[in-house]
């Protein structure tokens, strides 16, 4: 047996379901714009039937929840990529800038070099002449000057970057912060079946800017999730977060703790993996080749140079100031040692005539006295290396840019709101709960036509 | 199947990328260069830097070929002079060996040939630029000294060293010949022999022997002048082989660091219109939806 009130209940159960639906498309088009807002759909679901005998009787429709749509595989997918993006980016943009110190100019390492041999061969036809003597000196001044700029800059540069580490660490700490109260208010709400969307596209969002910093993986658990770096460290667990710290080491450059343990060297991805990897490894590799090739040069310069005679007969002494022992530092420290160019030692018999010595300080540019290699050959290889790395690391930030911008693609087709399929279901819904108030306005007579119905019989 | 809603993010990467592309062309354009950071091309940044040496040092060889020339002529050309000098010496002995000749006249001859020697002082003692070109390497002082007391009426201050000096890959040449070996080799002694002509002409004793003595100094000074021409020879074809590396090189350079104009110039053009389609691709997006067709 029914009856009027409850096909009444059922109007008004679809009257609340469309209007509710409704405010999950009201919801997506207010949100069409938002970063990292995934779109809502209304879990709408026929509501338990009663069963009267022989009659089963439907009660209506419910809105059990409002959920948005998102597919977690692609979203860790995107965390990968992110933290690959976020590397590379670091890296790509501190070589960049590393290699402007090796880029043709006048005043580069390699046209120094070429400059000190020529200034020597000049002095070898004119071994007594000392303004010839003093463009040498001129010559190893510019020399030494340009090893210095080279080794300085990227000093800084190294500088540069550890602020940027200590930045970083900065920015990760907040991010934990934010995801560790964000799990707090997620977990609360769903504890009690509330649905959570909004603030689960917050966390995602931060998810995926930790991401861009740090290598994460994120290892979700009831209610909540648990973020980890480096081998296992955690950031986040539950509703509490765990702060990096930064120390200086020896060198005074920022070492990254967590809980009292140096991570440093297991941080490989996002920007604070590719600062790091720039800091630690390639602008120390660079330095230490340029090193080689000052310690070598100067070294060898040295050696021939004591070995002959001065313009007053006298054996030479050094024309660098000799290089640190090892090499170390050798690049930033190179300065010349002789100020008066009679002390030049090109002559080989002791006669201000004799041009041997300079002879043999010019066959240096031809020996391969520098690690096997001439000295020229010797700067082309770090030439070589260092846009080598810019290279490959453009090439490779390009495909994750790609690959990235692919993931991204798939994620709004998955989780995106399209403002066609809005209008159609708001028109969907508006229908609904226009068909539903015409239910109710039908009941409305049916229930007048009881009363009156009374009314004539009493 | 849905599709991504927002195509505009995808889109403005692409303008970015042809921007990139078109500014990588500008670039490429305005300097002329296709490397202008190594990481363009690192294989032909790196082979640059080898070029650019290797024409810089071409550069200085043909710089200190331009010294070494100069001296060498002028060591050439007073050579000359010397033999000269010494044919003079030699027909005036021949004159004075006739016989013929009182001492008074014999008198006359060697006060000239007194005037050679002292010219042949003079010649051995050429300076060139501040340096003496026959005193070894021993150049801040002048080699020949004239002094009584020498058998030869001089003195070799100079020594017998030479200098060589680089003057392409692997190149080397020698740029001096010493006094020593010029014009006081044992056996053939210029002075010696004009001093011994002198003292014929005086005593009037074996002026024909001296003849002998001048006229094998003469020959072999001519002989040693051999080696200035095969040095300016050498210079010459030397510095022509170099001009024509700078030019090979020059070329070198242009092949690997230049840019193909032509052919930045068509990918600019094509990236343009890329652009622009990108552009217009953007503008359109701005699409209406169904919300605009809801009455």
């Amino acid at each position: 047996m029914s009856s009027l009130n409850a096909s009444l209940a059922i109007a008004l159960s679809g009257l609340t379901a469309e209007q509710g639906a409704l405010e999950a498309t009201t919801n997506n088009v207010a949100n069409v714009n938002t970063p990292g807002y995934s779109r809502q759909v209304p879990n709408l679901v026929s509501s338990d039937p009663v069963v009267i005998d022989p009659l089963t009787l439907g009660t209506g429709v419910t809105l059990l929840s409002i959920d948005s749509v998102r597919d977690p595989i692609l979203e860790s997918s995107i965390q990968q990529e992110t933290q690959t993006q976020g590397q590379l980016g670091a890296q790509v943009s501190a070589l960049q800038q590393t290699q402007v110190n090796f880029t043709a100019s006048t005043s580069d390492i390699g046209t120094a070099i070429a400059n000190f041999f020529n200034s020597i061969n000049q002095l070898s036809a004119n071994p007594a002449d000392l303004s010839v003597r003093q463009g040498l000196l001129t010559a190893a001044g510019n020399l030494a000057a340009s090893f210095n700029t080279a080794a300085n800059n990227l000093t800084q540069q190294q500088t540069n970057l550890d602020q940027n580490v200590v930045q970083t660490v900065g920015q990760i700490n907040q991010l934990s912060q934010q995801i560790a109260q964000l799990n707090g208010q997620i977990s609360r709400l769903q504890s009690t079946g509330e649905s959570a969307g909004s603030f689960v596209d917050q966390r995602q969002q931060a998810i995926d800017k930790l991401s861009s910093l740090v290598n994460v993986s994120v290892i979700p658990s009831d209610n909540s999730l648990t973020l980890t770096t480096a081998n296992g460290t955690p950031l986040v667990m539950g509703t509490q977060s765990f702060q990096l710290q930064t120390q200086p080491n020896a060198a005074g450059l920022h070492e990254v703790y967590a809980q009292g343990v140096d991570i440093t060297s297991q941080i490989t991805s996002g920007s604070l993996g590719g600062t790091l990897e720039v800091r630690d490894q390639q602008i120390p590799g660079i330095q230490s080749q340029l090193d080689t090739l000052a310690a070598g040069l100067a070294n060898s310069v040295n050696t021939v140079q004591t070995g002959g005679y001065d313009l007053k007969g006298n054996l030479g002494a050094n024309l660098f100031n000799p290089p640190p022992a090892g090499g170390t530092g050798a690049a930033a420290s190179l300065s010349v040692a002789l100020t008066d160019p009679a002390l030049i030692a090109a002559s080989s018999d002791g006669t201000a005539g004799s041009s041997g010595n300079a002879e043999a300080m010019y066959a240096l540019s031809t020996q391969s006295g520098i690690n096997g290699q001439t000295p020229t050959d010797y700067y082309s290889g770090i030439v070589f290396n260092v846009g080598n790395d810019v290279s490959n690391a453009t090439a490779e930030q390009t495909a994750s840019t790609q690959a990235l911008q692919q993931l991204n693609d798939q994620r709004a087709s998955v989780s995106g709101v399209s403002l066609d399929q809005e209008a159609a279901n708001m028109v969907q819904y508006q229908n609904a709960y226009a068909a539903s108030a015409q239910v109710v306005s039908a009941i409305n007579t049916m229930m007048y036509d009881v009363l009156q119905m009374t009314t004539l019989n009493g | 199947m849905r599709v991504n809603p927002n195509p505009l993010p995808d889109l403005l990467a692409a303008l970015q990328q042809t921007q990139q592309q078109i500014n990588t062309d500008l670039a490429q354009i305005s300097s002329g260069q296709s490397v202008i950071v190594p990481s363009d091309d690192p294989g032909a940044a790196a082979e640059l830097v080898q070029n650019a040496a290797q024409a810089s040092a071409a550069d200085q060889f043909l710089r200190s070929i331009g010294s070494v020339q100069g001296e060498v002529a002028n060591a050439d050309s007073t050579l000359s002079s010397v033999t000269t000098a010494l044919q003079q010496a030699i027909s005036l002995g021949v004159e004075a060996a006739n016989g013929t000749l009182n001492a008074s006249d014999r008198a006359a001859i060697a006060t000239e040939v007194q005037g050679i020697q002292t010219q042949l002082v003079s010649l051995a003692n050429l300076s060139y630029q501040g340096s003496y070109v026959f005193a070894g390497t021993a150049t801040q002082t002048a080699p020949y000294v004239v002094d009584p007391t020498s058998p030869s009426g001089v003195t070799y201050v100079g020594n017998s060293n030479t200098n060589r000096i680089t003057l392409g890959n692997h190149y080397t040449l020698q740029t001096n010949l010493p006094g020593s070996q010029l014009f006081s080799a044992a056996g053939s002694d210029m002075f010696q022999s004009i001093q011994d002509l002198l003292t014929g002409l005086q005593t009037g004793t074996g002026i024909a022997a001296a003849v002998g003595e001048v006229t094998s100094a003469a020959n072999y000074i001519d002989a040693q002048r051999v080696f200035y021409g095969n040095a300016s020879n050498q210079l010459t074809a030397q510095q022509n082989y170099l001009n024509s590396d700078t030019t090979a090189l020059a070329q070198q350079q242009n092949t690997l660091g230049g840019a193909d104009l032509s052919a930045a110039i068509t990918n600019l053009t094509s990236e343009e219109t890329a652009h622009q389609a990108t552009l217009e691709a953007v503008a359109g997006a701005n699409q209406p939806n169904l919300f605009s067709y809801i009455k």
